[in-house]
């Protein structure tokens, strides 16, 4: 409890100024990681990629260094097949008699997927980003999609104009259980965890960046969208302010 | 109006002895049977004794009558140690007087504050989330505060860094860091004993009104056998923080921080042997917070901390008979809401019940000046605990990775804690210049069924007028009722065995100097099993440390110095390294002076301390199903906040306004505006780190009216 009286005082007196906020785009991070199919059936394979935002340059979509079982994985799903094909990494899922003793070793009811944890490392610096990720076997779920998005009430263009100087709405489709993200690295982003957020952008705010907006569904299904973000010159735009 | 009898070695009355009250200008004369009788002292005094021929004799008021104070003639070979208290004082220990504790500068006008001066306190800037004191470099939960013998939950307000007891209600704080008597228990470290103001016989109402709190009190006699004392303070700077706190901010405020407190206490006289004391206090604090202008639910933070103890104490004296028996009662209520998921809602119900008896006899088996206590102490809590939290820090554990979701520790259920307590001390002159105690306390927890033996002892030399030795020992326990603690029941009480040497040396009347060596061996210390939710038994740790306190009084003058020096240590389990406590803080220096004359108060503190550790995060795992980062810790408490230094100034100016006594205050805090770290933040990926510096200036102004 000590640490959520720290982090509102933090807050209070506006000490994390100094901190980039964790809807900053423009900042050397993973922002989230995929797994294409999020749940795959027995023998099929899943791709794992991410996306990462860098200090300075724009987003892009990468692919794991390394991508390796979890040293805390169940016994029987040690031997997983995670491995480098072509560009990609994939992880390929067990046959039956294997996922069945995962699930007597996790104590999982039959047929229930079964998760496995996915270590990863991202980059090629000297201090590569180290990131974990679940994957699931048994049955088959698909990634969700970025649904019905509306920047300042419109579905958003190829590049998106945006007032300065107003709180310009976003919203997104998701479900109740989904964990929705947005991110900038143009202007300030309120609200950044909800379903409909908003970013203003300030005389002194980069002119120009990204936007983007993430989907997390409970199955472990991620869908990500990014567009090209700028401003008009100060009072020069419309919007709808709130 | 108390009285007492002053009489030599051989049992003759002194007539014309010089009775003066300590710190105050209360003096009489003893009539020629040796009596004195004075007015409007409160209990707890230290009377001092200067008659012609004699040395010094010193005594204790401790209800009406006073115990008869032998005085020495000058040619006899060695002082005697006078009786001044039947309980044993701590080495190292400060009684501090309501009068000067308003003197020191930095306080706020905060009586409570000012342990932060003593030595052996860890001071730090922001008395945040921990509702304790922390003495000699142990934790919180190791120290107790006690309100006229009764433990309260938290001695400060959520808020205005206040005690919840304003200085006017409070009586004396009786701080004593460690080796304290047997009739204080549960408690590992130290203790912090304010006792309530008792009510004059004269009315008199006062009011006071800062940019902090605002309040009244009223005392006065109900009648002759009756006097009262009642207080009340409501927060003012609730009012003024939306206006402090920038647009640009995300925070939305639907309850501003505020608080409540009151006090009082009823003292009535039944006859000459038994007297009555009715005290309470308690304090309300409320805040609900949203972090953002839209007020979402999961960005909420609500507080709410409240208690409200009631005590009951029936006090009886004849000759050489004192007895008291006290009954307690408390309500409290802790509810602390995050979000849509996290909560803490804990109702507490303690009712503790206390008495001990005190036989004095001049002479036994060779002994003199003999005082045996016998005392027995039953305390009941009832715990309505419903919480969904993440799993509890512990000493030495970083606070983590901050998810608002995470619920993995919960509870919801009853918790009982019976406690009980016998202890009996025999305290003596071995010969006119060695005084001693022996005491045992015995603690039965049963809600864990275990109990404890805990022998203590001292022995103080007179070894010149001037100059006096001590040396203590003893053992000390802490059930593991703090908390998480409550629901584990394979689990013992934490324990301390502490050794303390000290002398205090006196070259002139009104300078003391106070000086002792500790070493605290800690054994039994809870740490989590490595499943990180049990507990286990198998910490243990060690602190050792000098400390210097010196006081002056004279004349308009008034100061102190205290240093302390700690180390403090632990190691969680067997075969595990050894590292600092949380609170490990090698140096604190205090330096206060003020001076009073007339219609002006002036007073500096000068202040010097050690930065608190903290734990080093080398990198971070990113959790993308949870969006979370993951800290990889350096080792624990392997890294340490710099020095703070500050100076802070109090300026007091007395009036008459017509028929009310006036007076202003200025407290400033941190006049030179040093703004050292208090606490590191870490980016939300622990790839960035801010600090969080101290406050640079604090002050206070306030106003107070009296009549």
């Amino acid at each position: 409890m000590r640490g959520a009286w720290l982090v509102l005082l933090a807050g209070a007196t506006g000490c994390l100024g100094d901190l980039d906020p964790a809807w900053q785009l423009d900042h050397d991070r993973i922002v989230a990681i995929r797994a294409t199919p999020p749940h795959v059936v027995a023998g099929d394979p899943l791709v794992l990629d991410a996306l990462m935002a860098h200090k300075g340059a724009p987003t892009d979509i990468e692919s794991p260094t390394l991508a390796i079982v979890s040293p805390l994985a169940p016994k029987s799903l040690m031997g997983v097949r995670v491995a480098r094909d072509g560009s990609d990494w994939t992880v390929t899922a067990p046959d039956d008699a294997t996922l069945a003793a995962a699930r007597t070793e996790l104590m999982l009811d039959a047929g229930a997927p079964v998760p496995l944890e996915i270590g990863m490392t991202f980059g090629s610096g000297a201090t590569p980003l180290v990131a974990t990720k679940f994957v699931y076997f048994g049955d088959a779920v698909d990634n969700p999609a970025i649904t019905n998005p509306l920047v300042d009430g419109a579905p958003p263009a190829t590049a998106l104009v945006i007032p300065p100087d107003l709180d310009v709405p976003l919203a997104v489709d998701a479900d109740p259980t989904d964990k929705i993200n947005w991110l900038t690295s143009c202007g300030t982003m309120h609200d950044a965890d909800e379903i409909k957020a908003f970013v203003h952008v300030l005389p002194d705010d980069p002119m120009s960046g990204e936007l983007a907006v993430v989907r997390r569904t409970a199955a472990g299904g991620v869908a990500f969208e990014r567009w090209p973000i700028m401003t008009t010159i100060a009072g020069a735009g419309s919007g709808s302010g709130r | 109006m108390v009285k007492g009898h002053i009489i030599n070695a051989l049992g003759k009355p002194v007539r014309g002895a010089a009775v003066t009250v300590e710190g105050t200008g209360i003096t009489t004369t003893t009539d020629r049977t040796g009596w004195y009788r004075l007015p409007g002292v409160a209990v707890g005094a230290t009377l001092v004794v200067d008659a012609k021929g004699y040395q010094t004799g010193l005594g204790t008021i401790v209800g009406e009558d006073v115990d008869e104070i032998v005085l020495l003639t000058l040619d006899q070979a060695t002082e005697t140690i006078t009786v001044t208290d039947t309980a044993s004082a701590a080495q190292g220990g400060a009684k501090l007087e309501r009068q000067e504790m308003e003197r020191v500068a930095g306080t706020g006008n905060d009586l409570v504050r000012t342990l932060s001066a003593m030595p052996g306190v860890a001071n730090f800037q922001l008395p945040l989330g921990y509702s304790g004191v922390v003495i000699r470099g142990s934790s919180p939960q190791d120290s107790k505060i006690l309100v006229d013998d009764f433990e309260i939950p938290t001695l400060y307000h959520d808020i205005g860094f206040r005690s919840v007891i304003p200085t006017e209600a409070i009586e004396k704080l009786d701080y004593l860091p460690g080796g304290f008597d047997v009739a204080y228990g549960r408690a590992a470290s130290g203790i912090v004993a304010l006792t309530t103001r008792a009510g004059s016989a004269q009315r008199s109402d006062q009011a006071e009104v800062s940019v902090i709190d605002g309040g009244l009190i009223a005392q006065g006699s109900i009648d002759k056998d009756t006097t009262y004392m009642i207080g009340f303070r409501r927060s003012v700077i609730d009012l003024l923080l939306p206006h402090i706190i920038p647009a640009s901010v995300d925070l939305s405020l639907t309850t501003v921080p505020r608080y409540y407190d009151e006090q009082f206490r009823i003292d009535h006289k039944f006859n000459d042997r038994w007297n009555l004391r009715l005290s309470s206090v308690g304090s309300d604090d409320a805040l609900e917070i949203f972090t953002d202008k839209s007020q979402n639910a999961d960005k909420r933070f609500f507080n709410r901390t409240r208690f409200a103890r009631l005590t009951a104490a029936l006090h009886y004296h004849d000759g050489p008979w004192t007895a008291t028996f006290a009954l307690s009662g408390m309500a409290q209520e802790f509810v602390f809401e995050r979000g849509v998921a996290q909560f803490i809602n804990i109702k507490q119900l303690p009712i503790t019940a206390r008495t001990e008896v005190v036989r004095t006899t001049p002479e036994l088996a060779g002994l003199t000046d003999v005082a045996v206590r016998v005392g027995a102490e039953a305390a009941v809590t009832r715990y309505n605990v419903d919480i969904a939290l993440p799993q509890e820090r512990r000493e030495g554990q970083p606070d983590g990775p901050d998810n608002p979701n995470d619920t993995s520790n919960r509870f919801n259920g009853i918790a009982y804690t019976p406690d009980f307590a016998v202890w009996t001390a025999l305290q003596a002159n071995l010969s006119p210049s060695i005084r001693a105690t022996t005491a045992v306390r015995v603690d039965e927890f049963a809600r864990i069924n275990d109990f404890s033996i805990q022998p203590r002892g001292d022995i103080t030399f007179k070894l010149t007028k001037q100059l006096s030795a001590r040396l203590s020992s003893g053992s000390f326990v802490r059930p593991p009722e703090f908390q998480g603690e409550l629901l584990a029941t394979h689990v013992h009480p934490e324990r301390s065995i502490q050794n303390i040497a000290g002398v205090t040396y006196e070259p002139a009347e009104g300078i003391r100097v106070q000086g002792s060596l500790y070493y605290t061996d800690r054994d039994q210390l809870l740490r989590y099993a490595p499943d990180g939710k049990s507990l286990l038994n198998d910490g243990r740790g060690t602190t050792y440390g000098a400390e210097l306190l010196a006081t002056l009084r004279s004349g308009p003058w008034f100061g102190f110095v205290s240093y302390s020096y700690s180390h403090s240590t632990r190691v969680d389990a067997p075969g595990q390294p050894s590292r600092l406590f949380d609170y490990d803080q090698p140096h604190s220096l205090n330096v206060a002076l003020s001076w009073k004359r007339d219609k002006w108060q002036l007073g500096g503190r000068f202040q010097l301390y050690s930065g608190l550790p903290s734990t080093p995060v080398t990198g971070s795992i990113y959790n993308s199903d949870s969006n979370l980062y993951n800290p990889i810790y350096g080792a624990v408490n392997s890294d340490r906040a710099p020095i703070h230094h500050e100076l802070d100034i109090r300026i007091d100016r007395y009036w008459k306004w017509g028929d009310l006594n006036m007076s202003w205050f200025l407290d400033v805090q941190n006049v030179y505006l040093d703004q050292s770290v208090v606490a590191y933040f870490y980016s939300y990926d622990y790839s960035q780190r801010a600090e969080f510096t101290s406050i640079p200036i604090i002050p206070s102004l306030g106003i107070r009216g009296q009549f």
